[in-house]
């Protein structure tokens, strides 16, 4: 069970890790045909587009569970940390706002608006099947931003900022020549170090 | 009408933004309200949503950023870093010149400035620490050379402007004027912003001379040959060749930028997993973890901020500005100054990336409308931009390296102003001067 829950809250992301794989492997099998073989392969580059759209709704999915779109914050400095996600979480209200309202849009454009002769040129697919990404990860996306508002006003949780460098584990992977490691230098100054 | 339009457009984008509401949400909502309010149906939000993301030049945007991730984590960033710094010499500032060349190199394989910062910077703060170097200094100098990672092609920044300038036609009235205007291309925008960031370059180590003459950094006194150069540049040898792989594919016309990043992925694979043995099954979850909520991140700020640009054009305000300022000035100069300060000013306060996909389609009509060329507008534009990453209050690479060097973002911002300074010198030398950025692109026979 357990583990169930740990594929279902991290499926958007295993899933755009395959699709990137995918048409990163596709792009190249491209290449190596037109080169080597002088073959362009026509159904590669409409299949591969369709796979980037997927990728990045689901991309944008992960990104919100991580709290990683970019917000300007320079205003908040001088307020505490409780009253910023507050104020944050009205701010996502006007998120889920739009995603509701774009939801609904996209599920009327999908289900009412397209009819099944409208299809991909070299494929053949139904473009109803490949838009279908558009109101699926709208609303896993609204999912994922009450789950992150639930953790950090109600579990009180600090979600780690994931652009955040983490420089311990640089110096770990550049680090090991001894004279050069900051800690060294460290010491030697008298610095306190953490 | 029109002013209501404005003003519900900005206004709420501008308090949305305030309130820290995400970039992307920010243009969205104030979008939909004034669609609301002008009566339109927001149906077009949808396709909007799948068309301005599923075009294929975009595709470079992932390749690059996994490039990158993936070169880093297969150790060719650290081998070209080592390959930097065995050119630090017996020459004044030698140490600190050799931080700027390993970021310089390092741009040539990464478009990310915070990632070039964090990379040079372990290496090299320690190592011009230990040499006797003031930490603020030795902070100050490699958060300045970290902007280099953006403006050196393959630059991300530079893909960014591409995709959003890519569908903009020049205003019928400017062809008019200045005769048919030049299309844009990613390869053309790479091509371009090879003088220009060697020219930032040289406006750092120039100011990297002053300072350390005026501080008594001398050389190295320890045994340092040419022969020792040779042989880190031997061991870096398949480092060194990446870079030249994906600017040589480029540059020569044999890929386009998506392909050239695609055979760097696979490049980087085979190096990584058979040459230097470093990379495992983890680090490659890892950077394509990461490539997924940045790609997802961005791509969604260019959905709402191509309905935000829409909006804009439909209701002509690029227009509008256009022709205020040049009923201020019919000075190019002039107008080059007020578009630069305006574009150092955003840069303080907001993401590069956002920044670009929200400004682009206020800025490139305006552009046009007054002569300038496109190519050239973006080169000056993304390095502009790359100033705002040694800035405060945003300033990523000042936090990364006041992280490594342990020393107050206050401090170092104040010693990264000389270098801040002479980098604006030559971004406005860059804008005055067209044929630095145009020429080359002409020599490859764009």
């Amino acid at each position: 069970m357990r583990h169930v829950w740990n594929i279902l809250n991290d499926i958007e992301s295993i899933i755009c890790r395959l699709l990137l794989l995918g048409f990163v492997c596709l792009l190249f099998a491209q290449i190596v045909s037109r080169e080597l073989f002088s073959y362009s392969i026509s159904w590669i580059e409409e299949l591969s587009v369709f796979m980037f759209v997927w990728f990045v709704y689901f991309g944008a999915c992960t990104a919100a569970k991580l709290s990683a779109h970019n917000r300007v914050t320079f205003q908040f400095k001088m307020l505490s940390p409780k009253t910023v996600k507050i104020i944050e979480a009205f701010a996502d209200c006007f998120w889920l706002f739009f995603n509701v309202y774009f939801i609904w849009l996209a599920y009327d454009f999908v289900f009412n608006r397209m009819n099944k002769f409208w299809k991909s040129q070299t494929l053949g697919i139904e473009m109803k099947y490949i838009y279908m990404v558009l109101p699926i990860a709208f609303v896993l996306m609204t999912i994922r931003i009450l789950q992150v508002n639930y953790d950090r006003l109600i579990r009180g949780a600090d979600i780690e900022d994931p652009e955040k460098i983490d420089l311990d584990k640089i110096e770990e992977e550049f680090g090991g020549s001894g004279d050069k490691s900051l800690s060294n230098v460290g010491e030697d100054s008298g610095d306190t170090r953490r | 009408m029109e002013n209501e339009i404005v003003l519900i457009l900005f206004g709420s984008f501008l308090f949305l933004l305030l309130i820290g509401a995400p970039i992307t949400v920010a243009l969205g909502v104030s979008s939909l309200i004034s669609f609301l309010y002008l009566g339109e149906n927001p149906i077009k939000f949808v396709q909007i949503a799948f068309r301005s993301v599923g075009n294929f030049p975009l595709m470079a945007l992932p390749a690059f950023i996994l490039a990158g991730a993936l070169m880093e984590a297969a150790g060719i960033s650290k081998r070209l870093i080592n390959v930097a710094e065995s050119l630090a010499g017996p020459f004044t500032g030698g140490m600190s010149a050799a931080a700027v060349m390993a970021c310089l190199f390092f741009g040539a394989i990464s478009g990310s400035g915070p990632a070039t910062t964090a990379a040079v910077g372990m290496l090299m703060i320690p190592a011009m620490i230990n040499r006797g170097y003031d930490r603020g200094f030795a902070s100050a100098i490699t958060a300045s050379s970290g902007s280099l990672g953006i403006v050196i092609p393959p630059s991300i920044p530079m893909v960014i402007f591409g995709i959003a300038a890519l569908g903009m036609e020049p205003p019928a009235e400017a062809v008019e004027k200045f005769g048919s205007f030049q299309s844009v291309s990613i390869s053309k925008l790479f091509i371009a912003g090879f003088i220009p960031a060697f020219i930032i370059a040289t406006s750092l180590l120039i100011m990297n001379y002053i300072l350390t003459k005026r501080r008594g950094y001398l050389g190295s006194e320890g045994p340092w040959s040419i022969g020792y150069v040779f042989q880190e540049m031997y061991k870096g040898f398949w480092a060194l060749m990446a870079p030249v792989v994906i600017l040589g594919g480029i540059y020569s016309g044999f890929f386009t930028p998506t392909e050239a990043a695609i055979v760097a992925i696979f490049y980087t694979l085979i190096i990584g997993i058979f040459v230097y043995k470093e990379l495992n099954f983890e680090s490659l979850n890892r950077s394509l973890e990461t490539t997924t909520w940045l790609t997802g991140r961005v791509l969604m700020i260019l959905f709402t901020a191509t309905v935000f640009g829409r909006l804009l054009v439909e209701n002509e305000i690029p227009a509008i500005i256009a022709a205020s300022m040049l009923e201020l000035t019919n000075n190019i100069y002039l107008i080059w100054t007020m578009l630069i300060l305006f574009l150092l000013f955003v840069g303080m306060f907001m993401e590069t990336l956002a920044t670009i996909l929200i400004l682009v389609p206020v800025m490139l009509p305006v552009a046009y409308s007054v002569g300038i060329d496109p190519i050239h507008f973006g080169v000056v534009m993304v390095c502009a931009l790359g100033i705002g990453f040694q800035t405060p209050p945003l300033g990523e690479n000042l936090f990364i390296a006041s992280g490594i060097s342990k020393i107050s973002i206050e401090e170092i911002s104040l010693r990264a102003l000389p270098f801040a300074a002479i980098n604006t010198i030559a971004i406005f030398i860059i804008a005055f001067v067209p044929g630095l950025s145009l020429w080359l692109p002409r020599v490859f026979g764009y």
